[in-house]
């Protein structure tokens, strides 16, 4: 890690309640005592690992998450000439990261949603015949990895210089005992809700990357579910963006 | 993968623009459904599903179990999806591993509902034999036979109609045994349980080709997809799970908008399916007779 100080940016990036409906039976209070529709303060910083040609860090609440890219670099594997370059994802988790140790989720399947999350975003004609790893790594896992993992390898790309359309930011939504809809859930949540919706997208260009539903959903519920994910990722990208700024505008002063 | 030149590319795009594909279906009509159940002896429910040229096998396997120490209430489903390289050249080694994986976790996402166990089609607590100590481990065990698009509804219809065809033998509890000890059982090999069916979802993808999205792609359509989302409905018109595939985003409205087309063709097709269902059901019970 860096011993360079950059800019701490720790802002929340909750989505602004639709003004048609407070919800009269509140008989859930969350394990950290946020509102329903709270968000975790989200904190970023790019750089974090030198070796890299890009990295981000990032931290909600609980859920740590480092994310280096390498590349474009050679094909690892001995592969077929290709006219688009190549996305490799690969996320771990720390043998500490859960309560109970190694008891970590399918990293296969993180693995293939994370690139699923970030190929639609990514120029991969502007690297033919070569490779650009990702690899994710949860320090510690808090709930809502996936999102955060999503969003922190995006800024990640960015600092490495991978030209992309937009920033992909992700955010979940869990619906609990039926009729609660809790944004950005965390592990204890996560581990008895109802249904969960994930939702990458990017928002300047108004698109969904990739989007995962659980459990039963009623159309209304999914609707209000999905909207509230909009609106904090887009919140969440602009905190994103000033992060990049900021070390940008860092260092050009040095 | 489909090798296609670029006459033939335009075709089938300009076919699904102007809502005629190229074997003359509709963007919103399926390929003939052929259901057969019972296929698989050793199994306690299998069926075959054809949906054109696409064709699959599940098995449903009971294995006696103990249940979870985090749910001592609920019996375990294990799914697993193998690609054979019989369908597609491509599938050969590790080549449909990718996908095999990729069509389990969906199949479970729509299968087993939420962490809590709320909207799962098939209801685990039905499971259980004595709570903490026994339960039913259903393994359903799905081959790909052969390969021409939409593998995951074909896979999910299949499911579906294999759960409608297994029998569960009816468990007795011989000795109650007393504290941690683990009670005999006695598998009845006369009595068997049927299973409900009822709450298993089916799974519609929608396929983006251009401006447009088609029901039942076949791989030939598949080649041209920008993205592709797999919704599954269950009986009652509520989504109990949604995959996307493929890379490329999609704005907000189009999957809102995908969400009730698709709700609307569940019902058509669930009710499609519950017929072919019966109807493979009654005449496995024919021959029997």
């Amino acid at each position: 890690m860096t011993s360079k100080p950059s800019p701490a940016i720790t802002t929340t990036y909750s989505p602004t309640p639709s003004s048609k409906k407070t919800r009269p039976d509140v008989d859930w209070v969350r394990p950290d005592s946020r509102g329903f529709h709270q968000c975790r303060p989200a904190f970023f910083r790019t750089a974090a690992v030198n070796a890299a040609a890009g990295s981000a860090y990032a931290e909600f609440g609980n859920t740590k998450v480092i994310v280096s890219v390498f590349g474009p670099r050679e094909s690892k594997k001995a592969m077929m000439y290709s006219d688009v370059g190549r996305l490799n994802c690969n996320v771990s988790y720390t043998k500490f990261a859960t309560p109970v140790r190694n008891q970590e989720a399918d990293c296969k399947e993180l693995s293939l949603m994370l690139h699923k999350a970030l190929e639609g975003a990514i120029l991969l004609e502007t690297f033919p015949k070569t490779t650009v790893d990702v690899f994710a790594l949860v320090l510690e896992s808090g709930g809502t990895d996936l999102p955060v993992v999503v969003s922190c390898a995006s800024l990640a790309l960015a600092d490495a210089g991978i030209m992309m359309y937009d920033l992909v930011a992700g955010v979940s939504v869990a619906s609990l005992s039926k009729k609660n809809l809790v944004i950005d859930p965390v592990q204890e949540e996560e581990s008895s809700q109802d249904g969960s919706l994930m939702l990458t997208c990017m928002p300047s260009r108004y698109k969904v990357t990739q989007l995962t539903i659980t459990g039963e959903w009623s159309s209304a519920n999914l609707n209000e579910a999905m909207e509230l994910c909009l609106d904090a990722c887009s919140k969440l990208a602009k905190i994103m963006r000033s992060c990049l700024k900021d070390a940008a505008s860092l260092a050009a002063q040095e | 993968m489909v090798g296609l030149s670029l006459g033939e590319k335009h075709f089938i795009k300009g076919g699904i623009d102007q809502n005629i594909r190229s074997d003359g279906r509709k963007r919103d009509s399926y390929r003939p459904i052929f259901v057969e159940t019972g296929v698989i002896p050793q199994a306690n429910g299998s069926a075959r599903v054809r949906m054109g040229a696409t064709e699959v096998i599940a098995s449903v396997k009971a294995e006696l179990g103990r249940p979870s120490a985090l749910h001592p209430d609920k019996g375990k489903v294990a799914i697993f999806v193998d690609c054979s390289a019989v369908a597609e050249p491509t599938f050969e080694g590790r080549g449909g591993e990718e996908l095999s994986a990729e069509l389990s976790v969906a199949l479970e996402r729509c299968l087993l509902g939420g962490t809590s166990g709320a909207g799962a089609g098939i209801d685990l607590t039905s499971l259980i034999v004595a709570e903490g100590k026994i339960c039913w481990d259903l393994y359903i065990d799905s081959l790909v036979i052969s390969s021409d698009g939409n593998l995951l509804d074909a896979l999910a219809a299949a499911i579906k109609a294999a759960l409608a065809n297994t029998a569960i033998p009816k468990v007795n509890i011989s000795a109650a045994a007393s504290g941690d000890e683990q009670p005999e059982v006695d598998i009845s090999d006369e009595e068997f349980l049927q299973f409900d069916t009822s709450a298993v979802p089916v799974i519609i993808t929608l396929t983006q080709v251009g401006r447009h999205y088609i029901v039942d792609a076949t791989s030939e359509e598949e080649s041209h997809m920008s993205s592709a989302v797999s919704i599954s409905v269950n009986r009652k018109g509520h989504i109990c799970g949604l995959t996307k595939r493929g890379g490329e985003g999609l704005d907000p409205s189009v999957v809102s908008d995908m969400i009730s087309v698709a709700q609307h063709l569940s019902e058509l097709l669930m009710s499609r399916l519950d017929s072919e269902i019966s109807a493979a059901e009654a005449e496995g019970g024919d021959e029997e007779l």
